[in-house]
C-alpha cells in the first residue's frame, strides 16, 4: 500500500488528492488556515486517516510521498508582507530595483502609481566596486563599504540581504566576497548572491529576482521548518517534496534556498496535470483552464511539455526564473457583473471573494457576481452545491442581478444573468488567445482540459467561441492542481549567462560550463536518491542574430555540443526562429550568439496509476437524478435538461447535451452544441455535437 | 434576445435591435484585434524602435474609415492613424479591391512623421468594402540627409525622407514590383522592407478576425452594433466632457530654440471652449512656424492634444470614433504646430509637451481636480561610433538618460522616472548590462536626483542622474530636446521641477554643452557624459505634505533636510 498525497493550498481551500495502489484515488477538501497552512494541512490529513478508519498517528507512517503546493511565497509578495530586506549593490545604479526601467503599464491613467519597493532606498547600500562587461575588473570590492552595510542593515534589523553587482553574471568573485562577509557577520540572515541565484545577463530582471528571492526566503523558510516538524510530529516518515514555479518539485532544504522558485507552486501544477488526463487520451498537446473563485488560469502543453517562459511578473515585480508560462485574469465565480458609464455590461475584475462572497451564499454580499448569475440559469443546484453543505439563496442572487444589471440594462432577469454569463466566458476566451494565438498557436487544435470549481459550468462556451471541439473534464477537476502535484517530476535549472558567436565558440569553454551546471544538478540528485537510470538533462541555449535584441530559446541536444557540432546547433536556431518568426536568417549567413546556457536536470519520479474503469454500456440513465430547468446558454431559452449524479457515472455513458453533471464540488454543463462521453478514468470527453470521430479512441477502449 | 425599453441601455443609432450583450462582446473583440495585430509587428519586426520602443500603432476602421479600435502602444499615436484612414479613402474616389494595400506617410496629405509609415489593407465581406486594418511605425530610415531621420539642420521636407502620398504596392493581390522598388531604392537600410512586410502581415492578421467575426454575426448584426457602440462610447466621452465647467480657457505653452536661432522662443497657445457635451481646442493664436524642423503637423499635433484630454478622462474609455466625434480641434496652417508645405516637422512629435503644458494650464481652474502640473520635457541623445574590442559599428538612443518626473495632480504625487508626456512611461531605460553589451560606453550612474521633484502637497515625478564614459575615439553625438530653459511647472502652489542639463567633459578636462538640438562630432573616448533629466511640478502647498510621506523621502535621500525644512516646512 503505496501511499502519495497530493496537497495544493488556496485561499480559501485545501486540497488533497490521495492516490493508493489498491484503491481508487480520493478527493479532500478541508479549509484554508492562512495563519499557518501547515494547520490546515494536518487537519485535511487528519480526514483522511479518519476516512481509512485510522487515527492520524497510524495513517502518517504509512505516507510515501507528500507533493506540497504553497502560496506562502505568492501571499507574501503580493500582500508585500516579506521580511525586511536589505540590498548591497554597485555604487551609482541603487534606484534601479524601484525604477524597474521607468515603466507605467496604464499610459492614459495619471492616478497609477508605481508599485513600492521591496527593499526601500535607505536600504538599498551601494558599494564602491566595478567590473566591466567581460567580467574583468576595473575597480575592487570596497570592503568598507560592505561593513557599512552590515552594520546599517544589523541596526535596522534586516532579517535578509540581497546581493547584485553590474556584470557579476561573468564573474561572480565580488559578489561572493561580500557574500561570505554578510554570512559570518549576520548568520542569521536569509541570504541570495544573483550570480549564485540567477548568474544570466540583464542587470534588472538579475537584481529584481535576487531581492524577490530574500524578501520571501525567511517566511518560506519558517514555513517548511513548521511544516517539516509538524509532520515529523505525527509521525510521518516519507519524503516531502515542494512543488516549483517551473513545474517540478524539489526537496524542502532545495525550496527553502530558492524562495523565488515558488512564486507560482500551486498554478504550476495545472498544465502538469492537463498533461496527464490528455496523455490518457493518446494527446501530446492541451490547453488547461482552471476558473476558481477570482482567477482564471489558461496555459498550454505542447508535445508533452508545459510551455515555459524564462521570464515574467508577479504584482509588477520582474522575475526571471524559469517558470510555466500561465495567463492569469481576473474571471472567477466571485467576478462582480457591473454597468460602465457608456451603459455597457462588465464583468470583473473586482471579486466578491470568499467573503462576503456572491449574493446568493447569503454572507451579506450585495454585488451580484458570477456564481448568482450561473444559480439564476439553473447551472447550479440551490441545494446541493458544494455537496450541499453550503445552501444557496436563488431569491437573493435574483433580486441583486435585477437590481444591478437587469432594470438598468431593461431586460429580464434572466437575459441579464445570460448576458453576465456571456461577458465573463468571452474575457476567458481571451484569456485562452493570450495562450495560444499570441504564441502563434491555434487552439482549435488543442483539447482543452477543463478545472477548478466553476470551470466545468463555463467551459462548453469558451469552448464555443473559440471553436474548440474537444474538452477533458476530469473527475478532480476541483482539486486539479493537487493531481498535478503527484504527477510531477524533480527539476533543477541552471543557468549561466556567456556572450559569443557560435562560429568562433570556444567549445571547451562550453562543455566546462555545462559540467558545471551538471555537477551542481547530480549534487541535487544525488540528495533526492534519485538513481542515475532516472536522470535526465536538457540543454537550451538562448540565442539571436547578431544585432538582434531579444533571444530565442531552444533545446539542443547535449551529443551536438560533445560533436563540436556548430552547424547542427546553429541549424536548430532557424528552426526556431522561423516557427515563432515566420523568417529565418540562414541564407543570409547572419552570424548567430549565443547569450545564455541553460541546463534543467531531471529527476523522473514514478507516477500514480489510475484505475480503469470496466465498460458499462452507452445508456446514462443509472446516473440520472431528475430534471431542471435551465436557460440554455447558445438560444437563452428555457428548457428542462437531464441532471446526471457524476459520481454514478460509469465508462461509456453517452450524455447528449444540454444536460448537467453533478459532483460534489463542481458541476459540468453540457451546453446544446456538444455532447459527453465518460472515459475509461472516469473523466469526462466534451465534444462538438456531431465530432464522435474525436471520442472514437476512448469508446474503442472498451474492448480490451 | 431582444432589447427591452430600460432608459439607460444603448440604442442602435440606424434602428433595428440591439443586443446589449453583443455590444460588450463587440467592444472586446475588436480590442483583441488590434492587440492581435500589435503582438505580430512586435514579435516579427526588427528594428528596436519597433520591437523594444514599440513606437507604433494598429487600428480597426469601419468602411468609411471610422476608428472601431486601436492599440496605441505610444499615446502620442493616439490620433496618427484614423484620419489617414479617411483621406486614403477620398483620394483613391472608393476604388478598391480585396488584396489592395496601400502605403503612405506624406506630412502635407494627414501623415505625422515622415518615419511613421502606415499599411493599409481594405477588408471585404460579401464583395462590399465593410472595414480597414492598418499599422503605422516609425522605421528605421526613410531616407533624406541623415540616417534615421533626425536632422537638425533640415529646413524642407525632402532633406528629411522621401514622401509616399497614398500608393497601392498590392493592387488586388498583385505585388506592384515596380512601386515596391522606387520606394525602397530611397531608404537606406533593408530592415526596413522587413519591418513593412511586417506591418502588411499584421493587417492581414486583422483582417482575417474581422472577417471571421463577420461570418459569425452578418454585416446588418455588425453595423447596428458599430453605430451602437459608437454612441455608447460617445455618451461615455460626453459624461466626461460634460462634467467640466462650461466656459473658454486659454492657456500657453514654450519651446525653446529652433535649431536655427540661438535665444529663440515660440508661444504654442491654446483656446478651449466647453459647451456642454462638445469641447473645441483652437490654436489660431499660436506663432508662426520656424524655419528648421521644429514643427509639427496638423495629425502629430492633434494627437497631442487627444492624448492629454484622455488622461483627464476615465482611462477604460474604448478609443474608437465616438470618444472623438465630441472633441474639434482647429490648428491654422502656418503655425509651429501644422506648418504646411514644404517644411521639415521631424520634431513634430516632441511639440507635444509644450502643447500638453498649454491645455494643462488653461484647464487647471475649469478641472483642478484632473489636470497635472507640468511634466519634464524631453532631452534626448544618440551616439554612433565604433566599438573597437567589438570590432563593429553601433547606434544608441539614450532613453535611459531622457526620463524625468511626471506632473503631480490633486492626490497623487508624479510618476517618477517616467519620461516625456508622449509616450507616458512606453519607452523603457535600456537595461544596464545590455547597454554595456552592445556600446563600448561604460555607466557610472543612473539613480534619483535629490530634490529634482517640484515641492508640493503632491509632490512631482523624481527626475535623474546618469553618468557614463564615452568608450569610442571619433564619436557622434546628435542633441534633440528642451527642458533646458523652463523646467516642468508647479500648481495650485507647488513648485517647479528642476531644468534638464547636458554636459561633456573630454579627457583633457574641456567641457562642452551641446544645444538641445545639436549634432557634435569626434567626441573623444573617455568623454564623461553628464546628464539630468529634471523632476515634474509639484501640485497643492508643499507645507501640507503627508508629515509621514516627508520623513521617509528625507530618510530615503529623495529630499534633502534643507528643503523638507525650507520648502516643506519641516520642523524636527
Amino acid at each position: 500500500m503505496s501511499i502519495k498525497i497530493g496537497i495544493d493550498v488556496g485561499g480559501t481551500f485545501t486540497d488533497f488528492l490521495v492516490t493508493r495502489d489498491d484503491a481508487d484515488p480520493t478527493i479532500f477538501k478541508t479549509l484554508s488556515t492562512p495563519g499557518d497552512p501547515s494547520i490546515g494541512l494536518v487537519n485535511g490529513l487528519t480526514d483522511i486517516a479518519k476516512a481509512q478508519g485510522k487515527s492520524l498517528e497510524e495513517f502518517a507512517p504509512t505516507i510515501e510521498t507528500i507533493v506540497h503546493g504553497t502560496t506562502v511565497t505568492t501571499n507574501a509578495t503580493l500582500t508585500r508582507n516579506g521580511a525586511k530586506t536589505g540590498l548591497i549593490t554597485t555604487e551609482g545604479v541603487r534606484d534601479a530595483l524601484e525604477m524597474r526601467r521607468g515603466i507605467r503599464e496604464e499610459q492614459y491613467n495619471n492616478r497609477y502609481t508605481n508599485v513600492p519597493p521591496l527593499v526601500p532606498r535607505y536600504l538599498r547600500a551601494p558599494v564602491k566596486e566595478r567590473l566591466d562587461r567581460k567580467g574583468r575588473e576595473l575597480e575592487p570590492l570596497d570592503i568598507g563599504d560592505v561593513k557599512a552595510a552590515i552594520d546599517l542593515f544589523k541596526s535596522e534589523a534586516v532579517e535578509a540581504v540581497a546581493i547584485c553587482f553590474m556584470n557579476s553574471f561573468a564573474n561572480g568573485e565580488h559578489e561572493r566576497t561580500a557574500a561570505e562577509l554578510v554570512a559570518k557577520e549576520m548568520p542569521d540572515a536569509y541570504l541570495t548572491a544573483s550570480s549564485d541565484l540567477l548568474p544570466s545577463i540583464r542587470f534588472y530582471n538579475r537584481l529584481s529576482t535576487t531581492v524577490l528571492n530574500s524578501y520571501n526566503g525567511p517566511k518560506l523558510r519558517a514555513y517548511i521548518d513548521a511544516l517539516q516538524a509538524r509532520l515529523k510530529d505525527i509521525g510521518f516518515k516519507g519524503v516531502l517534496l515542494i512543488m516549483q514555479s517551473n513545474g517540478g518539485v524539489v526537496l524542502p532544504e532545495t525550496a527553502k534556498e530558492t524562495a523565488a522558485m515558488t512564486l507560482l507552486s500551486g498554478p504550476a501544477a495545472g498544465p502538469i496535470a492537463g498533461l496527464g488526463y490528455a496523455e490518457a487520451h493518446g494527446q501530446r498537446n492541451c490547453l488547461t483552464v482552471d476558473m476558481g473563485g477570482t482567477s482564471f488560469d489558461a496555459a498550454m502543453v505542447l508535445d508533452g511539455e508545459p510551455i515555459v517562459a524564462n521570464e515574467g511578473e508577479i504584482n509588477r515585480y520582474r522575475i526571471a526564473l524559469p517558470m510555466l508560462d500561465i495567463v492569469t485574469i481576473g474571471a472567477g465565480g466571485g467576478s462582480i457583473g457591473w454597468i460602465d458609464e457608456g451603459g455597457l455590461l462588465r464583468m470583473g475584475p473586482q471579486s466578491a471573494g470568499a467573503d462576503p462572497g456572491p449574493v446568493c451564499y447569503g454572507q451579506g454580499g450585495e454585488l451580484p457576481a458570477c456564481t448568482d448569475a450561473d444559480l439564476v440559469l439553473g447551472y447550479l443546484s440551490p441545494g446541493y452545491f458544494a455537496g450541499g453543505r453550503l445552501k444557496l439563496d436563488l431569491e437573493g442572487a435574483r433580486k441583486a442581478i435585477d437590481e444591478k444589471i437587469a432594470k438598468p440594462l431593461g431586460m429580464t432577469i434572466e437575459e441579464a444573468a445570460l448576458g453576465m454569463y456571456r461577458v465573463i466566458n468571452t474575457n476567458m476566451a481571451q484569456g485562452v488567445r493570450e495562450v495560444t494565438i499570441k504564441r502563434g498557436f491555434d487552439p482549435r487544435e488543442f483539447p482543452m482540459v477543463v478545472a477548478g470549481g466553476a470551470g466545468p459550468n463555463h467551459a462548453c462556451m469558451i469552448g464555443l467561441e473559440l471553436e474548440i471541439p474537444l474538452m477533458i473534464v476530469p473527475r478532480e477537476s476541483s482539486i486539479f492542481c493537487a493531481a498535478g502535484m503527484l504527477m510531477s517530476d524533480l527539476k533543477h535549472d541552471y543557468v549561466r549567462s556567456w556572450v559569443g558567436r557560435i562560429e568562433d565558440i570556444d567549445w571547451d569553454k562550453l562543455q566546462r560550463i555545462i559540467g558545471e551546471m551538471k555537477g551542481e544538478g547530480d549534487a541535487s540528485l544525488d540528495a533526492e536518491s534519485i538513481p542515475q537510470a532516472k536522470r535526465q538533462y536538457v540543454l537550451r541555449l538562448d540565442c539571436r542574430y547578431a544585432k538582434q535584441y531579444h533571444e530565442v530559446a531552444f533545446e539542443a541536444p547535449l551529443q551536438a555540443v560533445a560533436d563540436r557540432d556548430a552547424a547542427a546547433i546553429k541549424a536548430l536556431f532557424h528552426a526556431e526562429h522561423n516557427r515563432l518568426y515566420g523568417y529565418s536568417l540562414e541564407e543570409q549567413g547572419t552570424p548567430v550568439e549565443i547569450i545564455n546556457v541553460r541546463l534543467q536536470a531531471v529527476g523522473i519520479t514514478e507516477k500514480p496509476a489510475y484505475a480503469v474503469e470496466s465498460y458499462a454500456g452507452t445508456d446514462p440513465s443509472p446516473a440520472l437524478k431528475g430534471e431542471r430547468e435551465i436557460i440554455v446558454p447558445e438560444t437563452g431559452e428555457k428548457k428542462s435538461v437531464p441532471v446526471y449524479d457524476g459520481h454514478s457515472t460509469r465508462f461509456g455513458y453517452q450524455i447528449e447535451g444540454p444536460a448537467i453533471i453533478e459532483q460534489e464540488n463542481t458541476s459540468i454543463l453540457v451546453t446544446a452544441s456538444y455532447d459527453c462521453v465518460c472515459d475509461q478514468y472516469g473523466s469526462f470527453a466534451v465534444y462538438q455535437k456531431g465530432r464522435e470521430e474525436l471520442v472514437n479512441p476512448i469508446l474503442e477502449a472498451k474492448a480490451s | 434576445m431582444s432589447s427591452g425599453n430600460g432608459t439607460n441601455g444603448p440604442k442602435g443609432a440606424g434602428g433595428g435591435d440591439i443586443d446589449p450583450i453583443l455590444l460588450s462582446v463587440f467592444a472586446r473583440a475588436f480590442k483583441s484585434i488590434t492587440d492581435e495585430m500589435s503582438i505580430s509587428v512586435e514579435q516579427t519586426a526588427r528594428s528596436p524602435i519597433l520591437c523594444e520602443a514599440k513606437d507604433f500603432v494598429t487600428g480597426l476602421y469601419d468602411g468609411e474609415g471610422r476608428m472601431l479600435e486601436q492599440t496605441e502602444n505610444l499615446p502620442i499615436l493616439a490620433f496618427s492613424l484614423a484620419p489617414v484612414c479617411k483621406y486614403i479613402i477620398e483620394y483613391f474616389e472608393g476604388d478598391f479591391k480585396p488584396g489592395d494595400v496601400i502605403f503612405h506617410n506624406d506630412v502635407f496629405s494627414m501623415g505625422n512623421q515622415n518615419n511613421d509609415v502606415a499599411v493599409f489593407r481594405p477588408v471585404f465581406f460579401e464583395d462590399k468594402l465593410v472595414a480597414w486594418t492598418a499599422v503605422k511605425g516609425h522605421q528605421a530610415d526613410i531616407g533624406g540627409n541623415v540616417a534615421g531621420g533626425y536632422n537638425p539642420n533640415a529646413t524642407e521636407v525632402w532633406q528629411e525622407g522621401i514622401r509616399i502620398p497614398p500608393v497601392k504596392v498590392y493592387d488586388g493581390g498583385v505585388f506592384r514590383k515596380d512601386v515596391w522598388d522606387l520606394i525602397f531604392a530611397n531608404i537606406r537600410f533593408d530592415i526596413v522592407q522587413e519591418d513593412m512586410r511586417s506591418q502588411m502581415g499584421a493587417t492581414n492578421v486583422g483582417a482575417r478576425r474581422m472577417v471571421a467575426i463577420l461570418e459569425k454575426y452578418g454585416l446588418d448584426v455588425f453595423d447596428r452594433h458599430k453605430l451602437a457602440l459608437f454612441d455608447a462610447t460617445r455618451k461615455m466621452m460626453e459624461a466626461e466632457i460634460g462634467s467640466i465647467p462650461n466656459g473658454e480657457y486659454s492657456g500657453e505653452g514654450y519651446v525653446y530654440y529652433d535649431g536655427k536661432n540661438k535665444g529663440s522662443k515660440y508661444t504654442i497657445r491654446v483656446d478651449i471652449t466647453v459647451e456642454d457635451k462638445k469641447i473645441k481646442f483652437d490654436y489660431s493664436r499660436t506663432d508662426g512656424r520656424t524655419n528648421g524642423f521644429v514643427n509639427g503637423t496638423y495629425t502629430s499635433s492633434a494627437s497631442a492634444t487627444a492624448l492629454t484630454l484622455l488622461q483627464m478622462v476615465n482611462p477604460d474609455i474604448p478609443h474608437n470614433e465616438g470618444m472623438l466625434s465630441p472633441l474639434e480641434i482647429i490648428i491654422p496652417e502656418g503655425t509651429i504646430l501644422n506648418a504646411g508645405y514644404p517644411a521639415a516637422t521631424t520634431f513634430g512629435n516632441h511639440l507635444c509637451p509644450p502643447n500638453a503644458d498649454a491645455i494643462q494650464r488653461a484647464l487647471a481652474p475649469a478641472i483642478p481636480d484632473r489636470v497635472t502640473a507640468g511634466w519634464n520635457n524631453l532631452l534626448s541623445s544618440l551616439t554612433t561610433g565604433f566599438d573597437e574590442e567589438k570590432d563593429d559599428s553601433y547606434v544608441d538612443i539614450f532613453f535611459m538618460g531622457m526620463k524625468g518626473g511626471a506632473g503631480a495632480m490633486n492626490g497623487t504625487d508624479g510618476y517618477d522616472h517616467i519620461g516625456m508626456i508622449d509616450a507616458s512611461g512606453g519607452v523603457l531605460d535600456q537595461d544596464y548590462e545590455m547597454f554595456e553589451q552592445q556600446t563600448p560606453h561604460r555607466l557610472i550612474k543612473h539613480e534619483y536626483l535629490e530634490d529634482s521633484a517640484g515641492p508640493g502637497q503632491w509632490r512631482g515625478g523624481i527626475g535623474i542622474e546618469t553618468i557614463y564614459e564615452i568608450g569610442s575615439e571619433n564619436t557622434q553625438l546628435v542633441c534633440f530636446g528642451d527642458g533646458d530653459f523652463e523646467p516642468a511647472f508647479g500648481l495650485f502652489g507647488g513648485g517647479d521641477g528642476t531644468l534638464n542639463t547636458l554636459t561633456l567633459t573630454k579627457p583633457d578636462g574641456e567641457k562642452v554643452v551641446p544645444l538641445n538640438k545639436d549634432l557634435i562630432t569626434g567626441v573623444p573616448k573617455g568623454t564623461i557624459y553628464y546628464q539630468t533629466a529634471g523632476g515634474g511640478g509639484g501640485y497643492g502647498d508643499p507645507k501640507k505634505r503627508d508629515r509621514k510621506r516627508l520623513k521617509e523621502e528625507v530618510r530615503n535621500g529623495i529630499i534633502s533636510e534643507k528643503a523638507a525644512r525650507e520648502q516643506y516646512g519641516l520642523e524636527e
